[in-house]
């Protein structure tokens, strides 16, 4: 009788979640993926073509360059993401004068609403009065840096575009930051101590104290913003870059789907790119998850 | 036994802000085995964690054997330590705990693995090696850590109340094993502890402190039979030593006229229930198998404890009789100092 009970009040409680889980996220789901074997403008009704739109995308240039690109971005941003939260909690968990203004400053930027930060850094990256080419120049001359070379084109040269999406993203970490902060304060201070009496480096600290007792922290913020990584990308491409410097260097798959749906009406087209956005999420998740397990195996042998 | 051990000359320390060391000076012989003893708050723990450098002295020099070690750090002083809450890492196995401090110090695996097999013998966590912290009982966590501790053959053996998280068969047990481990080894010892029975016990002298100040030092038989202030005569012995006013009812047989403001103590077992002497009246009766506790109010209002066999023990209210002889008599001043009558 109480397990029902127990059960019924579970229910009860779980209910608005799962509706809500339904209703925003599985239907457009799995309305994403019917509509993806479709031809579909929003004017006619959706015209049932199988898998023309898969074809048609393996096929499609832009297709492909937003795809590397996406995998570039994921690649490059997600480790260092991490690398920096994870340095910046390390560094500033201890209390001192400075370090509750060092946190704040970490978080601060993620508290910045998405257009706004990305305005800013439109503003941030302009090659002729944004202050980060201003200090770059600094000391050169004829626009040139000291070293004599041209600045970065932030905007309209396709390497230094895609740098600059990376740039924004490391910056906007606060999430991961005090998740990990709060996680190096609740480790045990004595076994530190120990460490200290065994006169253990800083390294031998980190590789097997710190490390080891954060990382099934760190596995799971790997995978969360490997999963996010897709998502960061769009709105600083859509602003800053406008998915250029010509033709397509940092058009992502968000912002590839955004505009063949929104621009160009071709709703199952744009849909096929989002399945194939999602199956590589999954497979990035799943793949990192067996590499993380074999890994543990190897090592508790 | 020769030369020094440990040394600490006019050593404070803080803990934000405040003071909670007042210059102590104490001196451990090479290989003795020293137990700080003292109520929570006396300042036992900082006193370790000064001498072990994980906190600094802010006055005072420390000298672990022949060097000073006052500016060296923690893992420049040769010390190894034992936790309260044995500070074992979780994520190594018995053996990989054991052998971390020989290998961040460059012990080669094979030499460090024997090491710690051996290290684990000693303490009997042989069986153990293998296992992690979380697969352990509070016992055997207990072990690993006093292997760990001892593996590296350090200059002084640091422990910071190691039994208080045992049950109470655990404790004695394990309390015989740390003092014969302690014969065997022979590295001079510290050990922190608020269990008086543990320091009478285990001690070859024992430290009694008070709000950051040493109150004695002496053998167990010293620290006993001549208490030097009233605090460490009350805080030895269970029950406390019962203190009255030398002007009070109960006057030992035989006392000299004393100076006005002292006061008398005498333990519980020193008193002799009768026929004659001063009239108490019996307010409560402990009964713990072959003793017994009686809690007697004088005419004045004091109350004294007495223990005496259960058997020969007297009924709740009635009144009865008692003496005390001079000669189990300690006499303190006002200000609780140790008055000895020439």
């Amino acid at each position: 009788m109480t397990r029902d009970r127990g059960r019924r009040q579970l229910a009860m409680m779980l209910a608005p979640y799962l509706l809500g889980l339904t209703v925003l996220v599985l239907a457009p789901f799995a309305v994403t993926v019917v509509l993806a074997f479709t031809e579909y403008d929003l004017i006619r009704p959706p015209r049932w073509i199988g898998t023309d739109n898969f074809t048609a995308l393996a096929e499609d240039p832009i297709f492909r360059t937003a795809l590397v690109n996406s995998l570039l971005f994921a690649a490059v941003a997600v480790p260092l993401r991490l690398t920096i939260a994870l340095s910046l909690a390390l560094l500033l968990h201890r209390r001192s004068r400075f370090a509750g203004t060092a946190r704040t400053a970490a978080v601060l930027p993620s508290a910045v609403p998405e257009i706004a930060y990305g305005l800013l850094w439109l503003w941030l990256l302009n090659p002729l009065y944004g202050p980060i080419s201003q200090v770059l120049r600094a000391g050169g001359q004829n626009g040139l840096t000291v070293f004599g070379r041209t600045p970065p084109q932030w905007l309209t040269d396709p390497v230094d575009a895609r740098a600059a999406i990376i740039l924004m993203s490391l910056f906007t970490i606060g999430e991961t930051f005090v998740i990990l902060l709060a996680v190096r304060r609740s480790l045990p201070p004595d076994v530190y101590e120990l460490a200290a009496l065994e006169d253990a480096t800083g390294w031998d600290v980190l590789r097997r104290i710190t490390w080891p007792l954060m990382r099934p922290v760190l596995v799971l913020l790997l995978i969360r913003d490997a999963i996010l990584s897709l998502q960061f990308s769009f709105l600083p491409a859509l602003v800053v870059t406008d998915g250029g410097p010509p033709p397509y260097a940092t058009t992502y798959i968000p912002l590839f789907s955004y505009r063949t749906a929104f621009e160009y009406l071709r709703y199952g087209y744009a849909a096929a790119a989002t399945a194939v956005m999602l199956a590589l999420t999954v497979a990035a998740v799943a793949l990192q998850w067996r590499l993380l397990r074999r890994h543990e195996a190897l090592r508790d042998r | 036994m020769s030369g020094i051990g440990l040394e600490l000359a006019g050593v404070s320390a803080a803990y934000r802000g405040t003071t909670v060391l007042h210059e102590v000076d104490l001196t451990v012989t090479r290989g003795e085995l020293l137990v700080v003893l003292g109520p929570s708050g006396a300042g036992k723990s900082t006193l370790l964690r000064v001498v072990a450098g994980l906190q600094p002295a802010i006055t005072g020099r420390v000298r672990i054997g022949d060097r000073d070690v006052t500016t060296l750090r923690p893992g420049r002083r040769n010390v190894s330590m034992v936790f309260q809450s044995y500070a074992l890492f979780p994520h190594l196995t018995v053996r990989d705990n054991i052998t971390f401090g020989l290998e961040v110090r460059d012990t080669p695996r094979a030499v460090a693995r024997d090491r710690a097999a051996a290290a684990a013998a000693v303490v009997g966590c042989a069986h153990l090696l293998d296992r992690r912290p979380g697969q352990l009982s509070g016992g055997e966590r207990q072990r690993v850590a006093l292997a760990r501790a001892m593996v590296r053959e350090p200059d002084l053996f640091l422990l910071d109340e190691p039994l208080s998280n045992l049950d109470q068969e655990l404790r004695t047990e394990t309390r015989g094993e740390l003092k014969a481990l302690h014969l065997r080894l022979g590295v001079t010892t510290v050990h922190v502890t608020h269990d008086q029975t543990e320091a009478l016990v285990l001690a070859d002298r024992i430290a009694v402190m008070r709000a950051g100040r040493l109150e004695q030092v002496g053998t167990p038989d010293q620290i006993w039979r001549t208490p030097a202030t009233l605090f460490v005569a009350r805080f030895v012995g269970s029950p406390p030593m019962n203190v009255l006013p030398a002007d009070g009812p109960l006057r030992p047989a035989g006392m000299p006229v004393l100076p006005a403001g002292a006061r008398i103590g005498f333990r519980p077992e020193a008193v002799r229930v009768g026929q004659d002497g001063t009239d108490v009246t019996v307010e409560r009766v402990d009964v713990v198998g072959e003793d017994a506790y009686a809690y007697l109010r004088l005419a004045g209002g004091d109350r004294i404890a007495v223990r005496l066999p259960a058997a020969g023990r007297p009924a709740v209210g009635t009144t009865v009789r008692c003496t005390v002889a001079w000669a189990d008599t300690h006499v303190f001043d006002e200000a609780g100092h140790r008055t000895v009558l020439g």
